[in-house]
């Protein structure tokens, strides 16, 4: 940095003129700067991604992909067809078994409401779907091992893995997940509900410690 | 004392803090600010800023065009720019862009560096109040950027664990001092070396003869 040594008069821009350009251009950098930020941030309303996952898919809600997939029993179907097969309202979260961090509450919170499903007699019309993304790892056997970890009622929750571990990019990137490779084999991703109707979209994406607002949500749209 | 001139040495400097910090964003070294915020926003950002203040200040002055920087009289318009552009990557999703989209990476780190240029112009043409004025708005969006990161229990990256994140917010306190008295400091300096030596060789010498 060099100090200011030139009288103004040399120093380009402090003119009067130079003071009305100046004033010009830093308004039009800042005006621009704002309508950056605004596009960026939806006016002001989402700053993670998250929150912009979760309003674009509130706008529009998106079709999931046709993913081969293979359940706890240890058969094969794509995803759609086991959509179609299925008039309730699904809630999707996204696991792999492994998992000793977050996937341990989303664990306690799909327990939660599976039993509250059953509770309150809703099992026909919502049904709960996790869905591991970590097919390498996990087969028909550590599915089951995980069905009964937790213990799932088959005609309520149900858990699946890929049947082409090529799928993953496809099935995150349907749902907006976001998985980073951590220390220990595991995985950090963004743990959601993901409210998918009996046609087959992605209508809604909650909080997943807000499964009650899932499930109201899920029994609407069931209506 | 140095053989080497101050321009020369802003230049080499700069271009290596540049490959550093470029070298940051390519495997192996990629790794870190994948893994942890800290190395993506409070190393790697701040390094790209201030490689390309001293790649700027290797330029000298006369050889910039004049046609510019009359356009930013007291740095003003690159005061208001840089700021755009500090606001922008501290915006959560703007650092998930980063982490998984290459094109956006590009553009971080050409946005930061031409920040870094911008605010060595600015810094060197504005009197110490606007600076200060920036710096004072720049470290308070910093300070209270740290000191959420470090309360909140919400995840604000997809790409990033709690853990970094409060790791990151804790050095982003820590830099946001560290740039205040780093810039009282520096202004001290030079205010000192550029005091007229009139005045004191005057008060030396006793009171002024008067002159009528």
């Amino acid at each position: 940095m060099e100090p200011n040594s030139l009288p103004a008069t040399e120093r380009p821009g402090e003119s009067a003129a130079g003071l009305w350009r100046t004033f010009l251009a830093s308004t039009l950098v800042l005006a621009a700067s704002l309508g950056l930020l605004f596009a960026a941030t939806e006016g002001g309303s989402a700053f993670t991604t998250e929150t912009l996952r979760r309003s674009a898919v509130m706008r529009s809600p998106q079709p999931i992909p046709d993913l081969q997939v293979i359940d706890a029993s240890g058969v094969s179907a794509s995803l759609l067809e086991r959509r179609a097969a299925d008039p309730r309202v699904w809630i999707v979260d996204f696991v792999y078994t492994q998992c000793a961090s977050v996937c341990l509450s989303l664990g306690t919170v799909y327990q939660r409401l599976q039993a509250e499903i059953t509770e309150r007699g809703l099992q026909d019309r919502v049904g709960l779907v996790s869905v591991s993304f970590d097919p390498a790892r996990d087969d028909v056997p550590a599915l089951q091992a995980y069905a009964s970890r937790w213990g799932m009622k088959p005609q309520v929750w149900q858990v699946l893995t890929l049947a082409r571990p090529g799928d993953r990019r496809r099935l995150l990137d349907a749902f907006g997940i976001m998985v980073i490779p951590a220390p220990l084999g595991e995985f950090e991703h963004n743990a959601a509900l993901h409210v998918v109707d009996a046609a087959g979209r992605l209508v809604r994406i909650v909080d997943h410690d807000d499964p009650g607002r899932a499930l109201a949500i899920a029994t609407a749209l069931t209506r | 004392m140095n053989p080497w001139p101050i321009r020369s040495r802003s230049l080499a400097a700069g271009m290596v803090l540049a490959a550093l910090a470029c070298a940051l964003s390519l495997p192996p070294a990629r790794m870190l600010i994948e893994q942890s915020m800290l190395w993506h926003m409070v190393v790697q950002m701040p390094m790209l800023v201030v490689a390309g203040s001293l790649l700027m200040q290797s330029v000298p002055a006369a050889r910039l065009p004049d046609r510019l920087a009359r356009w930013n009289a007291y740095g003003l318009t690159g005061f208001i720019a840089a700021q755009g552009i500090i606001v922008y990557w501290m915006l959560p999703l703007a650092i998930d862009r980063a982490v998984v989209l290459p094109a956006t990476d590009v553009l971080k780190i050409v946005s930061l560096l031409a920040c870094g240029a911008l605010l060595a112009r600015a810094f060197a043409r504005s009197a110490v109040v606007v600076q200060l004025f920036f710096l004072g708005y720049t470290v308070s969006m910093l300070g209270s950027a740290g000191l959420y990161l470090l309360s909140t229990t919400r995840r604000l990256c997809n790409a990033y664990s709690l853990e970094s994140q409060f790791s990151a917010g804790l050095s982003m306190l820590i830099l946001a001092s560290a740039l205040t008295i780093a810039w009282a400091g520096f202004t001290l300096r030079r205010r000192e070396s550029v005091r007229d030596p009139e005045p004191a060789r005057m008060r030396e010498a006793g009171p002024r003869p008067r002159t009528n």
